[in-house]
This record gives structure tokens, sequence and C-alpha cells, in this order.
């Protein structure tokens, strides 16, 4: 699993957040996590087939996916995570994974990526198929929202 | 095969007529054109084309406002942008725009042509994807219980929502990608898995990881062997899968995606298995 890998996606976060009407992008901790990864909120996965095999798994605490869906509505307000919050929080890895997908081809690593699944829940345990999990902890306006890249090598 | 209805939107009415000779002589039916953001509205309502050209510059609006509105009205109508304007950022917002072709004036017949008949055959492989596939998935899982267990299972339901529903215990999701891309879940509970990774490994799983192992290569096994069935049927839908990633945990909500999906409900000597299926029709690559 190559660090570099993760620029992508902090370049399609860069691209994509301040479009939903966030005004800060920060960059949190950056971390190898074995395949195993714990969550409680909301987690989507998006498949990666192509120069790059894998998944990226994004992982938002419940109460900033809220916000987050919130902000992406024009502002909004969510009290539930309903079909429409969800509907947005999907929408969001999935223009995220597509912008990191142009980012990789800008390398010559051309990839392509399946449709988001969205789950929700407690303490959910994550297992990935390769042995070791980059994770990079990126902030809009202060909302963490984790992502976890798996490529098999 | 059903004749296209085509409608044209520009406001000049010499393209208009020289887009619809060309469209008449090709054997496509021009059910309507307009020229302005209500006429357009007003059209696409009475007419329900299956296609419609659109100009880019239109008094009081543009193409991209009226590819919007068409599409709010029915997404499933294909736009092709016919416009005298082409350049790289106006491509880049047609295409955010849900804009399937985009062509140069003058026109060219011939591009014309060759852009419908590419939407409308990645229509049809659409239409043909999704009625085909589920059968092919069930089968898939049928053959892959049989194969590696020995034993049969039995469908007991059938059924397409989009609400969102509860995890049994634990989820397994494989991404597709190809010419459409989707997805394949399984959903079962923490005993069905515990049962099914028994009898593929002939023992007992040691722990936890072994068992969630064991029901990632089944479920892998499953939707790859689907796939290359579609693939053989058709190479065009060119279908690979991601590997698998597996979830459990307290009260898991698996969201409905905005997309059609279909479940079935499989009874197995080891308890009940869901599958889901689903595919985007997504939008063609022409850039």
């Amino acid at each position: 699993m190559d660090v570099k890998h993760v620029n992508p996606f902090i370049e399609a976060f860069a691209t994509v957040i301040p479009q939903l009407g966030f005004k800060t992008v920060k960059k949190g901790n950056l971390s190898m996590k074995n395949s195993e990864l714990l969550s409680s909120g909301v987690v989507i996965v998006v498949g990666i087939v192509g120069a790059i095999k894998g998944n990226v798994v994004y992982s938002v605490a419940m109460e900033d996916a809220k916000k987050i869906a919130s902000s992406m509505m024009m502002g909004m307000p969510v009290n539930e995570f309903d079909e429409m919050a969800q509907s947005a929080l999907a929408e969001l890895a999935n223009m995220l994974t597509a912008n990191a997908a142009t980012c990789f081809s800008g390398l010559g690593i051309s990839i392509d990526i399946s449709t988001p699944t969205l789950l929700y829940g407690e303490n959910i345990s994550l297992k990935m198929s390769s042995n070791q999990v980059l994770c990079v902890q990126l902030l809009a306006d202060d909302i963490p929202i984790e992502i976890n890249i798996a490529f098999e090598n | 095969m059903e004749k296209i209805r085509i409608v044209i939107v520009d406001d000049s009415p010499f393209s208009i007529t020289l887009l619809r000779d060309i469209l008449e002589e090709n054997g496509y039916e021009v059910v309507g054109d307009a020229g302005s953001l209500e006429e357009v509205k007003e059209v696409i309502r009475d007419k329900k084309p299956t296609l419609v050209t659109m100009d880019m510059t239109l008094p009081g609006t543009d193409g991209l406002e009226c590819t919007r509105a068409i599409h709010e009205i029915d997404p499933n109508i294909k736009v092709i942008v016919v416009s005298s304007m082409m350049d790289e950022e106006i491509v880049k917002e047609a295409k955010e725009n849900r804009v399937s072709e985009y062509i140069q004036k003058p026109v060219d017949p011939d591009e014309l042509i060759t852009a419908i008949n590419r939407i409308m055959a990645s229509e049809e492989l659409y239409h043909l994807l999704e009625t085909e596939s589920f059968p092919v998935f069930k089968e898939s899982l049928l053959d892959g219980v049989n194969r590696m267990t020995k034993t049969l299972l039995n469908y007991k339901e059938e059924y397409s929502t989009n609400t969102e529903h509860e995890s049994k215990g634990l989820t397994v999701i494989i991404g597709i990608i190809g010419k459409f891309s989707g997805r394949m879940l399984i959903d079962l509970s923490k005993e069905t898995a515990g049962n099914i990774a028994a009898a593929l490994l002939r023992r007992t799983p040691k722990n936890n990881d072994e068992m969630v192992a064991a029901i990632a290569e089944f479920t892998n096994i499953i939707s790859g062997n689907a796939c290359s069935i579609l693939n053989r049927k058709d190479k065009a839908y060119g279908l690979r899968v991601s590997p698998p990633s597996i979830l459990y945990g307290d009260s898991v909500h698996i969201s409905a995606p905005n997309f059609k999906t279909t479940t079935a409900i499989a009874e197995t000597n080891f308890g009940e298995i869901l599958i889901n299926v689903g595919f985007t029709r997504g939008e063609e690559k022409w850039m």
C-alpha cells in the first residue's frame, strides 16, 4: 500500500468540499490501521477497480453527517438522518471518489468506481480486504470525515 | 423496434428545419420543437419524447437550464446538445447537467445519427441488464451454495423496494464496475454466517476473523461468477467486481440507493440469506 495513494483523496476533498457550502478544509491525522475498523455513525463504501483494486470507506459520526447533509442542502435543517440526508451523504462519497479517480488518472493510474453503499448504526466493525488500511482524517469546517483506503497490491 | 420520438429545442427556424430533415430522413419521429423554457416544459410534458436535441443559446434561458427542466419532468429523457458553441468548459458543464452527447454546429448528419444510435444502444443494453442480471445472481448464489456446501436452497421472496432495511447481523458489500456500475450485497445473521463458514471450512471456524474471511470469499465467488456469466452474454457489459467489504454492528441499517435494486431471500440449510443487486444507468462516457 503506497502512502502516495492518499494524495488524490486529499486533493478531491479540497476541490469538492468548498463547492458544498463549507469554508475551510483541513487535514487531520494520517495513520495506518489493520484491516478491522470500528466506527459508529454513517459508513459509506465505494468499490474501486482498474490499475488499483480495493475499497474506500468514508466514516462520519451521525450528528456530523446531519450537519454535512444540511450544508449540502443549502442550510436546510436536518434533524433526522432521513432518506434525503442519506442520499446527500452517498452523493458526497460518490463525488469525492469520482474526483479522486480523476486525480489518479492525472498520475497515469486509471481507476473506475462503483456506486456507493451507505449504512449506519452503532459499533460497526468493518473488515476490509487489504491487510493494511490507510486512514486519513479530513475536516470540513471542523467536521471530521474519516477516509479509509484499502488497496490490494 | 418502436420509433424513437425526438423533440428539437432551438430558437432558429432554419436549424429546426435542418435537424428535422436529417432526423426524419433517418427514420426518427420528430414529435415537436421548442424555442424557450416555457415551450420546452410544455412540449416535454405533452409529447413525452425519448430524446431531445438541445441548442445552448436560447432567448431568456440556456440549454443547461432547459436540460435540467426536462430531467425534472422525466430523468430518463436523453439530451444531445447541438450547438455552435463548444469548448472544454461548456462541455464539462453539459456533462454535469447529464447531457448524453455534445455535437457542434454545423451538424454533420452522420455524427448526429451515430450519437443517437450510441445513446439508444446503451439504453437497450441497460434494460437488458436490468432484466437479465438478477436471475443470474440468484442462480449464482444457488450454484455457489450447492457447489461449496453440497446443499440446496429455496427462494421464498423477491421484491424491489426503495426503503432502507435493518441488517440481520452481517453485511457483505461488493462494488460492481463496468459499462454500468452497481453493487451486490449479501446480508445474513451471524448464526447463519457461522453455519455457512463451518460448511465451507468443513469444521467450526476458529475465531470471528476466520468466519468473516470465509463469508467474504464466498460472496466474492458468487459475485464474480455472476458477472462472468453476464459478460459472456454480452461483452459490452465489461463487469468487474471490487473486493468485498464486511460490516457488522449494532442496529445497522442499510440505506436504499437512488437506483432500483432487487432483493431475494434464500432459505438454506444454514439459515436465511438476503441477496440484493442493482445497477445504475449512469451516463455515457463521451469525453
